[in-house]
């Protein structure tokens, strides 16, 4: 590969093996109190051959918790005859907590990583695609909606085996040549590659990445509040 | 529009006024004739993205920094001038819309 090669935004298998062990240690410098990001590896690989650097990122149990207000409106009359009827407002408040799943899967006919997730209720029943984007943030929405660069969709997941949603890859590499590609083949960091790619995908789903994360050394690691809807 | 505020405990960060932000296209990006401007570090970086917005007439564009990552448009300008800004100035990079690959 020369040097004066322009980088297409694309990845290696193998180069996403060494981006993720850099986005589970980096994660965990900087959200040691949040769920952590794991590397699952793969039992048999897809294509065929065996590789212990095969597998996938996993971030699951994340909770969102949308808080319902219900006004109840009950009518109540005064003592008094000739006082009007009074309506009060009262409110209720209902709690309901979903839960979250990320994968980080290694796209092979894309070269590029693809996020898959799924929400359910705490009792296991599976959130509708619509249940999901009411989740979402307005910023969130807005992207998903408008921008050229990603949607979300229902894919089946290479290794679940089971439709989950998912963001399409096909601009992924034109906007990770954006964002990496400032530099020379030689001089390209790949091992932030996912850190990159995360602040861009975690806005389209609403999931809130640290400023932290993004320092290449880290300075002032601490412990961030993670808020997936604001 | 925010007041000077004592020198942070934490090492090397001072709290400023107003940070200055230098817009550079990228891409097929048209070039803004006024590419730099200051704006209050009390801010969210989601000024800047609605400004961009304003200017190039354009409501998707890709907006980045140049330490390679796209900041979330809550993030205040100071923190991301504080970590990511160099020379007095932060950096922020844009394109439009990429077509489908």
């Amino acid at each position: 590969m020369s040097n004066l090669e322009v980088w297409d935004g694309t990845i290696s298998q193998k180069d996403f093996y060494v981006a993720a062990r850099t986005l589970v240690e980096r994660w965990k410098q900087v959200n040691p109190s949040l769920p952590q990001w794991t590397w699952i590896p793969s039992k048999s690989t897809l294509m065929g051959s065996s590789c212990k650097e095969e597998g996938y990122l996993s971030l699951e149990n994340m909770f969102h918790i949308d808080r319902n207000e219900e006004c109840l409106i009950v009518d109540s009359f005064s003592e008094r005859e000739e006082t009007d009827d009074v309506a009060t407002l009262v409110h209720s408040t209902s709690n309901e907590t979903h839960i979250y799943d990320f994968h980080i899967v290694y796209s092979f006919s894309y070269k590029v990583p693809v996020l898959y997730f799924h929400g359910y209720q705490s009792d296991g029943q599976p959130l509708s695609m619509d249940e999901i984007e009411n989740d979402l943030p307005p910023s969130s929405s807005k992207i998903l909606r408008e921008s050229k660069w990603t949607y979300m969709t229902l894919g089946e997941h290479p290794y679940v085996r089971r439709p989950w949603y998912t963001l399409h890859p096909c601009a992924t590499s034109d906007w990770m040549k954006l964002l990496l590609g400032g530099t020379s083949m030689k001089d390209l960091d790949i091992s932030s590659y996912l850190l990159s790619w995360l602040s861009v995908v975690g806005q389209a789903i609403g999931l809130r990445i640290p400023l932290e994360l993004q320092q290449r050394s880290v300075k002032h690691p601490s412990a961030s509040c993670f808020i997936i809807n604001n | 529009m925010a007041a000077e505020s004592p020198t942070s405990e934490r090492k090397g960060e001072k709290r400023k006024a107003e940070v200055v932000v230098h817009l550079r296209a990228t891409g097929d990006a048209p070039i803004l004739k006024q590419a730099k401007f200051k704006i209050a570090g009390s801010d969210k970086f989601l000024k800047v993205i609605e400004f961009l917005r304003r200017q190039l007439h354009r409501d998707t564009l890709f907006v980045y920094v140049n330490s390679a990552f796209s900041p979330s448009p809550d993030e205040l300008v100071i923190d991301l001038y504080n970590n990511f800004g160099f020379d007095g100035k932060l950096v922020v990079n844009y394109a439009c819309s990429m077509a489908w690959g």
